[in-house]
């Protein structure tokens, strides 16, 4: 394999976001016929790499090069053309579609500007025979389990005879029988010379599957070396190996009572029989993979989803968040994961942002009190040290910090018992992160209880007094304080600890 | 009525080109100065105190409807086409109960009656999320069809010349009583657009409802609102059409429709939601109307008038997409 001209090479690859390095000298390097497993933590860089090699970003620094020769990737159209295929955790089908229609989509075989519904069949039929996928290939898409759209997906991609496949997450969603038939599609596939790179959080999988496994870690590579004789552990090392400095200060506060309390929360394919129990004061981290189940729990905790079992009480007593307003009703608010999507109104101003959730307060029989809605705003934001404090100026015009301040105002303007919070720091300087951890430990010390997911491992370990992990929707362990990044790791992965 | 576009809930700094600030804020006003311009220098009965209380009584009427249908387009909810259907349900209930209950009482139940038709329609797209434009484009065939049904075809009459007589008459002999009442609708939409908490609602379910909704709004409930408000208002101007013609068809209110979406658009208030106020949707309807009325003092038949009225919408759209992204938002 050293001498032959590998199927991919990635070399020095470099990429930068506003704010954030997301790869620093990135290499890799693919044969072909060879599954190569890339593993890392949360943001530890898989996707960015991918989105890459996919053309969806293009790199800083680095250099590409198919086959020996050196290559722009354009756009995801041109990385097809160039022979890479990809598979996404999400599915991208025509549900109303048949199998072989979607097989066949990006180029359907024509006559005359007529689809040729023979060839089309036919083609599907040959795709779906080389890679040992036992699916109708008359069967409406929308109609079939997930875990054969799954492998309709990787036929789709197969279709266009690429030289690499990348597959993100194939199994995240598949039971352990299902997958089996995946990986019997990944060895044909590799068996037929195709470049497999497999990105999973299952560490089982890639022990079993892959030839070659890639570790990233912040966005550098820690090692690539050959998955025979690897272990789990060896891993989990490598992928967290990281000097905890003590760059989150946890305030110690007396911890009291059981406020939120959660029990066999449940809601059909996202998580099943979820225990949570948050007190008074606590800071309580909810860790796990990216898919894990941690936002879904959380909304469903806040009334954005309905779960299909379990209760949720609130000091004792049992609460029907039927929508976030019974939620907020009783003392729960939620700081979401995406503050774009769910955390901000971006037309409006700051001011008309923090009392949002609290507008009938600061009303009338409906009129708003124009002096009483300002003194709100202008005492949270000063409060939460937005800055500049201009709350008549829009929140859209202000940075990712301070956008997160005027979230976290318009909940603490609710006065809640239980404040739970998805990815609090994501996307802000680190400036505002400390604001954002100070502000979280004044909370704690007033006697809010507090859920932190967070995807960075050191923040939840330096800040949490209790840690649940999830893993694949259920909680796989329950950590105290002063548990290791590797503990965490293992049960995240689902691994017994070593 | 104020022209004035700034007053959007508490009068904001955006981040914007200066061509899209001021562009935006005072593209209207300038229009219609140079609109009065031009109709004075084309003729010269355009400015006179008949003809401008003339343009005021035209605008009276879907001026009503500008008003409820500028929550709509505020809370993104397209626009509102069964406004036809629910000014028949108001001109033609007016006029078949005048004699039984007397006029206002039977106005009321013309009111009610619209707004019952807007309820349905805030059901089906707040709660059940139909696309508004099919849903009301829907129940507007319905409600239109059950009054046909209902009045067999021909022409209601009224009997209350007294009623008409007020409300076609003026006050202390100047102000035209349609006006002031158009006017008293304008503004307390306003407030209620820009001072409530229902409209402060309206303006963030439009700008963004998945963070509204995660705020504890109640989403289904504003973005219903807001059909039960134009179809009520509409109701209310058929009332108002029934009273001062003392006859009414079902098809008295073809057209209001459109020609109050036309106000809104050029107005620039955005089908894209989260923006307007009420004074920009009149200043809008202002805007056509001048328009209008110097097209026919001009003698232009009317078929061009449609396709200037047409153009206008698509350039008012088109100036609102690129000012947006002129705005340096994603």
């Amino acid at each position: 394999m050293s001498e032959a001209v590998p199927a991919l090479r990635m070399s020095g690859i470099s990429k930068s976001f506003p704010g954030i390095r997301a790869l620093t000298e990135v290499t890799l390097e693919v044969a072909a016929g060879e599954v190569h497993a890339i593993v890392g933590e949360n943001g530890a860089g898989k996707s960015t790499l991918m989105k890459i090699l996919a053309g969806i970003y293009q790199p800083d620094e680095g250099t590409i090069q198919l086959q020996g020769e050196t290559v722009r990737i354009a756009g995801p159209i041109d990385a097809r053309k160039r022979g890479i295929g990809m598979v996404y955790q999400e599915l991208n089908l025509v549900p109303d579609l048949t199998v072989a229609e979607n097989i066949t989509l990006g180029s359907p075989p024509s006559r005359f500007g007529v689809v040729d519904r023979k060839a089309l069949r036919a083609r599907a039929d040959e795709v779906l025979a080389e890679l040992g996928a036992k699916v109708g290939a008359d069967d409406l898409v929308g109609s079939l389990p997930v875990s054969q759209q799954q492998l309709v997906e990787i036929a789709k991609a197969y279709a266009s005879s690429p030289r690499i496949i990348v597959l993100d997450e194939p199994t995240s969603s598949l039971s352990e029988n299902e997958a089996q038939a995946l990986f019997r599609v990944v060895q044909r596939m590799k068996d037929a010379g195709i470049a497999v790179i497999y990105i999973s959080h299952r560490l089982r999988e890639v022990i079993d599957l892959a030839d070659q496994v890639t570790v990233l870690r912040d966005g550098r590579l820690v090692e690539t070396r050959p998955a025979a004789g690897i272990t789990a552990a060896d891993m989990i090392r490598l992928m967290v190996g990281r000097d905890l400095t003590d760059v989150f200060p946890k305030r110690e506060v007396p911890i009291g009572d059981v406020v939120l309390q959660v029990r066999g929360l449940t809601r059909a394919g996202h998580f099943e029989n979820v225990d949570l129990d948050v007190r008074a004061g606590e800071i309580v981290g909810l860790a796990g993979f990216v898919g894990a189940g941690r936002t879904e729990v959380a909304r469903s905790i806040f009334g954005l989803d309905r779960a299909d079992g379990g209760t949720i009480l609130v000091k004792g007593e049992q609460v029907n968040v039927r929508d976030p307003h019974a939620a907020v009703e009783a003392g729960i608010a939620y700081v979401p994961e995406d503050r774009k999507r769910d955390g901000l109104v971006p037309q409006l101003s700051v001011k008309d942002n923090i009392s949002l959730a609290v507008l009938s307060d600061v009303a009338t029989a409906g009129w708003i009190r124009r002096g009483a809605e300002r003194r709100l705003a202008t005492e949270k934001a000063r409060e939460l040290g937005v800055s500049p404090p201009v709350i008549d100026r829009r929140v859209d015009t202000y940075s990712g910090g301070n956008q997160q301040k005027v979230v976290f105002a318009k909940w603490l303007a609710t006065r809640p018992e239980v404040l739970i919070l998805d990815e609090p720091t994501r996307g802000v300087d680190v400036g505002a992160k400390a604001d954002i951890h100070t502000i979280i430990g004044e909370l704690a010390a007033s006697g809010t209880a507090i859920l932190m997911i967070s995807s960075e491992l050191p923040e939840v370990l330096a800040v949490s007094d209790r840690i649940y992990v999830l893993h694949e929707g259920r909680v796989s362990a329950e950590l105290p304080r002063g548990a290791s990044e590797h503990e965490v790791m293992h049960a995240a992965t689902g691994e017994v600890a070593a | 009525m104020s022209v004035s576009t700034e007053t959007a809930p508490g009068g904001r700094i955006v981040k914007q080109s200066v061509l899209a600030r001021y562009g935006a804020t005072l593209a209207m006003p300038a229009g219609i100065v140079v609109l009065l311009v031009i109709g004075t220098v084309l003729s010269d009965r355009f400015l006179s105190v008949g003809n401008l209380t003339n343009v005021l009584i035209n605008m009276s009427i879907v001026g009503i409807i500008v008003v409820g249908m500028t929550f709509v387009f505020v809370s993104r909810g397209m626009a509102d086409l069964s406004v036809p259907a629910t000014v028949a349900v108001g001109g033609i209930l007016v006029l078949m109960l005048d004699d039984v209950i007397g006029t206002w009482p039977a106005a009321l139940v013309g009111v009610l009656v619209a707004g019952l038709a807007g309820v349905v329609n805030g059901l089906l797209i707040g709660y059940a999320g139909l696309n508004p434009v099919i849903t009301t484009l829907a129940t507007g065939i319905i409600v239109l069809g059950t009054a046909q049904a209902f009045v067999g075809g021909v022409i209601v009459y009224g009997q209350d010349t007294a009623a008409k007589d007020f409300l076609t008459g003026r006050l202390f002999g100047v102000v035209p009583v349609i006006v002031l009442v158009f006017l008293v609708v304008a503004l307390l939409g306003h407030l209620a657009l820009s001072r409530t908490v229902f409209g402060r609602w309206t303006y963030a379910v439009g700008s963004n409802p998945f963070a509204t909704e995660a705020s504890a709004v109640p989403i289904r409930l504003v973005k219903g609102g807001a059909f039960v408000l134009t179809a009520t208002l509409a109701g209310f101007s058929g009332v108002l059409l029934g009273i001062s013609l003392q006859a009414a068809r079902p098809e008295i209110g073809t057209g209001y429709e459109f020609d109050a979406i036309t106000a809104v658009v050029v107005g620039g208030v955005s089908l894209l939601g989260g923006s307007g106020s009420i004074p920009r949707a009149i200043g809008g309807l202002l805007f056509v109307t001048l328009l209008n009325n110097i097209l026919i003092l001009q003698g232009v038949p009317s078929e061009p008038q449609g396709m200037v009225k047409g153009a206008l919408i698509a350039g008012a759209v088109a100036l609102d997409v690129y000012l947006r992204r002129r705005g340096g938002r994603e």
